[in-house]
């Protein structure tokens, strides 16, 4: 029983901040089409910024805030001065899938050594700014505690914002519009390369938000968000890559299915589970669970 | 038609360009006794210096540069200075090959110095022709058995204990100490947990759980779900934790927020049990108290051993701005070996009059460890033994018991044996003048 | 006629390169054949990727996977069934396109980026799951020696030319297949299909079938290369095939222009010589040592990007159309 519980409990905090990672890939994927690895550095770079701002101002909220809105005007610049021109330069055909690759990567390799010269090589810890003791329930400590709550919340707060933003408002119509048909957006007076802009900014502040989430049951360095990086983009691609609510929950499918398959069977299954799930997801639906039911070429 | 010409002509001018390039840059002849003139010995460092890796070995080149610049300022090596040519592998098995070759064709040193890893060295060591250059392979920094094998890896010294010796000291330790408590093992999915896994069997320990995980995917909540399944076990079961310390402390913090704290028996083997960096990466002082840990070196913090304090003054001064730790402590250590080994081989210096130093008076160098050094003739292997001692919450590792017992054993099934080896004071100031 | 006086032709090209790259091999210094033999075999792994994404337009992030099913074959082969290296070249190529083969039928209906995030998958996966068989060698891997060069090549003959022999020999041997496999009627539909998938189809190829013989072709290529590779560092490890290692692939590809094999050898070379430069750069400008070992990954990553913003579809195009205009 407790077994059990652990399982979905690990599940689940483990789920939520996949989420934040592969909302904040979606974000670019449905904007721009590219598939942003430097997205793990940037959202490192903006957990450096809240962390000193944490550290200079003894509020972990400050050093939040900090890191999304630094993740925020990051990412609008990488669109705005470095995605755009190389773009402006690219034909069409396959490069357009390869070479967005290459250069996001080449900007992770960027931001982590300027890491590397600013902070060096070294694990700082980041204190979380309420307790990581697990709650008691029934006179037994689970493996859930006021800051992994706190995580869900804040992924799950955050996910409605967005929703609401995306469904609700001018702009969430623009980002939709520009991400189905640049070329109608832009004949219907939608600032099209604003509107990309926005998303990378959009995605850049969710990446702040992750790191600073992730980064207390973690360490700070430049590689700290790799791995997670990975995941987020398996959960995206299961979650079919064009739908929020896609993202959130192909995180908490890959979630589940890690922690199921590594406390019930192997701990040596974490990887391999991340590819088994996308076959079995892929061979049944291959654009992803939530695709619409044309699949999409580009 | 027209097509497939331009494409030949284009493949020609490629090919050319780059074998221009490889023709125009290639070395000048070589010289007898490569990286040494009257002045200067090169030796060379393949390590990891950015990566994850680097987070917990990146220290080792700085400390031993920083040994080998405070014997500089002091004389040098008979008059010669010492310079170590440093390069990144990021831990990678190709790029050590490529790194070592590179150190050895282009850099021309003389000698290897401290390569980590067992993967990496391992393919390295093959891959530069090591063996057939007979370039001295000295002090790898690696606790896999297999570099002592003679045969394969001629002028390898190692100096590490391997894994297998800890583990099968660490067996007959937790058979005497904690007879009747059931023992899980918690060890990384590489050479750690392989080595580790095979030490205990060789100790005949018997694991009530073995958890291998993969490297790099160890998450605290991936490390509480593994605390809570370790908590079904009845008694105060023992858990050994063979892995690296920032993984070390995930587990730690995980049993902290579980209050399973003092649920279990806790060892760390020597690789992830080191006190200041659990402390760092925010361990609470009270869960390390009474934690159980391996050792073959005085403890870093210990400023009343002669060695520790001499080596924290020289990193003081030559490493500024580093905090002195057992990585920094095993780096000067094996600095300080190297420099006893360079003299020892006397002022006609050469490469197999270096291996044939270690092998006649290697096991009389003076070093900070508290186990012996095994160098003769027919054994490359360094220390063979383990203390074990028990942290408190300041983060010194005190002796277990109270009394200092050192160990001894070997990588296969040859027994454990008290040791009665008597450390060597430290040469004045940290220099040495042996010969 | 025209088309087999081409393929004579290429045949001759082929010979003559080879004949040029063992005469430089007998005038090169030893870290010279070493480094290359990497840049043959890196040649070779980037026009693996440019077969897939290039001519048949599938993104894969996984070729390190696919290099080290070779790769491990290879070692297998030497080590348990002692056979002679070159067979087990050989069986590393076809146990990977194999490999390729199955995986093709899984994953080649998939497009760019669903493709790009269950290679990507593959890539963090496989490796780890060396250590669960002991047959592999867990970290430790497994010994991949080819052994010494033959006695009748005299005492002078390097270990090192005998790599840059076997490597330079295997790499031309695959790459003069494969363009002859390009310029039959298999390229052709290849091509039709990166194009436009739609209307191939439409004319009646079977473009899913086509897409999962790209993709096996190209896993074979990986699999030798992976195969050149360990035996380049004297064995197989999992961590000698990181994700990383995937990227490099991809960069080298971009470099070299992916809508053709012309420049792969260019690819290959930069993945040599880009981070030597760096090295020997930041040990010229010398600094603080956080400084000095943080620069190199700098560097080369500025250089990727320069490479990206100012040739995204490869110098070869960039000639080439230059080539058109004058």
């Amino acid at each position: 029983m407790i077994k059990l519980i652990t399982a979905i409990l690990t599940a689940l905090t483990t789920g939520a901040i996949y989420a934040l990672m592969s909302t904040a890939l979606v974000l670019v994927w449905r904007s721009t089409r590219i598939i942003n690895f430097a997205q793990a550095g940037q959202a490192v770079l903006s957990t450096y910024i809240g962390y000193e701002i944490t550290v200079r101002t003894g509020s972990f909220w400050i050093g939040v805030v900090a890191a999304m809105i630094f993740g925020a005007l990051l990412g609008a610049v990488i669109d705005r001065f470095f995605m755009r021109p190389i773009f402006k330069r690219i034909q069409s055909g396959p490069i357009l899938m390869i070479a967005p690759v290459v250069a996001t990567l080449g900007l992770l390799g960027i931001i982590q050594s300027i890491i590397g010269f600013k902070w060096g090589l070294t694990y700082q810890s980041l204190a979380a700014p309420v307790s990581t003791d697990g709650y008691t329930v029934l006179n037994r400590v689970i493996a859930f505690s006021p800051f992994n709550l706190l995580v869900v919340v804040f992924a799950t707060v955050s996910m409605l914002l967005l929703t609401l933003l995306f469904q609700k408002t001018n702009i969430g119509l623009a980002l939709r519009a520009s991400a189905h048909s640049p070329e109608i957006a832009r004949l219907s007076g939608i600032k099209v390369d604003f509107i990309r802009t926005l998303g990378w900014a959009l995605a850049g502040a969710a990446g702040g938000l992750a790191g600073m989430l992730y980064i207390p049951s973690s360490y700070l360095y430049p590689n700290a968000m790799d791995v997670l990086l990975v995941f987020g983009f398996v959960a995206a691609v299961i979650g079919g890559l064009e739908s929020l609510f896609g993202a959130v929950a192909g995180a908490m499918i890959l979630g589940f299915a890690i922690s199921f398959a590594t406390s019930y069977v192997s701990e040596k299954l974490v990887f391999p589970m991340a590819f088994i799930m996308l076959i079995v997801v892929l061979l049944i639906k291959p654009a992803g669970i939530f695709s619409s039911k044309k699949i999409r070429k580009d | 038609m027209i097509k497939n010409t331009r494409m030949k002509r284009f493949s020609i001018v490629s090919a050319v360009v780059a074998i221009g390039a490889m023709v125009i840059t290639a070395l000048p002849a070589q010289a007898a006794e490569p990286g040494l003139t009257s002045k200067e010995i090169k030796l060379g460092i393949s390590t990891p210096l950015t990566g994850t890796a680097a987070l917990s070995y990146g220290k080792v080149p700085g400390a031993m540069k920083a040994y080998f610049d405070f014997i500089n300022a002091n004389g040098g090596v008979y008059g010669r200075k010492i310079k170590l040519v440093v390069r990144d592998d990021k831990y990678l098995p190709t790029l050590a090959a490529t790194q070592t070759t590179n150190l050895i064709l282009k850099d021309r040193v003389f000698a290897l110095v401290a390569a980590l890893g067992t993967a990496t060295h391992s393919k390295a060591y093959a891959a530069a022709s090591l063996a057939t250059k007979k370039v001295p392979d000295l002090f790898v920094n690696t606790g896999f058995s297999g570099f002592g094998n003679q045969t394969k890896y001629p002028t390898t010294f190692t100096v590490l204990p391997s894994y297998a010796m800890e583990a099968k000291i660490i067996s007959k330790f937790v058979k005497d100490k904690f007879p009747g408590q059931a023992v899980a093992l918690v060890a990384q999915d590489d050479e750690f947990g392989v080595d580790g896994v095979n030490g205990f069997a060789a100790g005949s320990l018997t694991l009530a759980s073995k958890t291998l995980y993969p490297q790099g995917a160890m998450t605290d909540a991936r490390a509480k779900a593994l605390v809570t399944g370790l908590s079904a076990i009845p008694g105060k079961p023992v858990v050994i934790l063979f892995g690296t310390t920032d993984v070390t402390a995930l587990i730690f913090k995980a049993a902290e927020s579980l209050n399973l704290v003092s649920k279990f028996t806790w060892i760390a083997g020597s690789v992830g049990g080191d006190a200041n960096t659990l402390l760092a990466l925010g361990v609470k002082p009270t869960t390390i108290d009474g934690a159980i840990a391996a050792s073959f070196f005085p403890d870093a913090k210990d400023t009343t051993d002669e060695y520790v304090k001499v080596f924290s003054k020289i990193n003081a001064k030559y490493n500024p701005g580093v905090s002195f730790d057992n990585v920094v402590l095993q780096g000067m250590n094996s600095a300080m070996l190297t420099v006893q080994a360079l003299r020892a081989a006397g002022k006609n210096l050469t490469r197999a009059g270096l291996i044939k130093a270690i092998e006649n008076k290697g096991s009389k160098f003076a070093s900070a460890g508290l186990v012996p050094l095994n160098y003769s003739a027919t054994s490359h292997i360094g220390y063979n033994g383990y203390w074990m001692g028990q942290l408190n919450a300041k983060g010194e590792l005190k002796p277990y018991g109270g009394t200092l017992s050192v160990v001894t054993t070997d990588s296969t099934t040859g027994p454990i044996t008290p040791s009665t080896y008597k450390r060597l004071s430290i040469p004045t100031n940290g220099i040495p003048t042996n010969s | 006629m025209k088309k087999l006086s081409s393929a004579k032709k290429r045949t001759l090209f082929f010979i003559a390169i080879g004949w040029a790259l063992l005469l430089i091999g007998d005038r090169i210094g030893e870290l010279r054949q070493y480094q290359g033999s990497f840049v043959a075999m890196y040649g070779l792994a980037i026009a693996s990727i440019i077969l897939l994404t290039g001519y048949s337009g599938q993104l894969s992030l996984g070729h390190s996977a696919l290099m080290a099913v070779g790769a491990y074959a290879g070692a297998l082969s030497i080590n348990n069934l002692h056979l002679h290296p070159v067979i087990a070249l050989v069986i590393a190529t076809f146990v990977a396109g194999l490999f390729g083969l199955l995986l093709g039928f899984g994953v080649a209906r998939l497009s760019g980026p669903y493709l790009a995030g269950t290679t990507l998958a593959l890539a963090v996966s496989l490796p780890t799951l060396a250590n669960q068989f002991p047959i592999l060698g867990g970290e430790q891997g497994v010994v991949f020696d080819v052994g010494l060069p033959p006695a009748r090549f005299g005492e002078n003959f390097s270990q090192y030319k005998w790599f840059f022999w076997i490597s330079t020999l295997a790499v031309l041997l695959m790459l003069w297949l494969i363009s002859n496999v390009l310029s039959s009627r298999y390229g052709r539909t290849f091509r039709a299909i990166r194009d436009n998938e739609t209307a191939a189809a439409l004319a009646g190829l079977n473009t899913g079938r086509l897409k999962v013989l790209a993709f096996a072709i190209s896993s074979g290529m990986a699999g030798l290369a992976g195969g050149l590779l360990v035996m380049l560092i004297s064995g197989v490890s999992p961590s000698a095939f990181p994700l990383s290692l995937s990227f490099s692939l991809l960069t080298g590809a971009v470099v070299t222009g992916i809508y053709s094999l012309r420049g792969v050898m260019l690819g290959g070379l930069v993945l040599v010589a880009i981070p030597e430069i760096a090295d020997s750069l930041v040990t010229r400008i010398g600094g603080s040592e956080g400084f000095t070992a943080t620069l190199p990954g700098f560097l080369v990553s500025a250089l990727l990007i320069l490479a990206v913003l100012f040739a995204p579809n490869g110098p070869g195009t960039l000639l080439h159309s230059f080539k058109k205009h004058s």
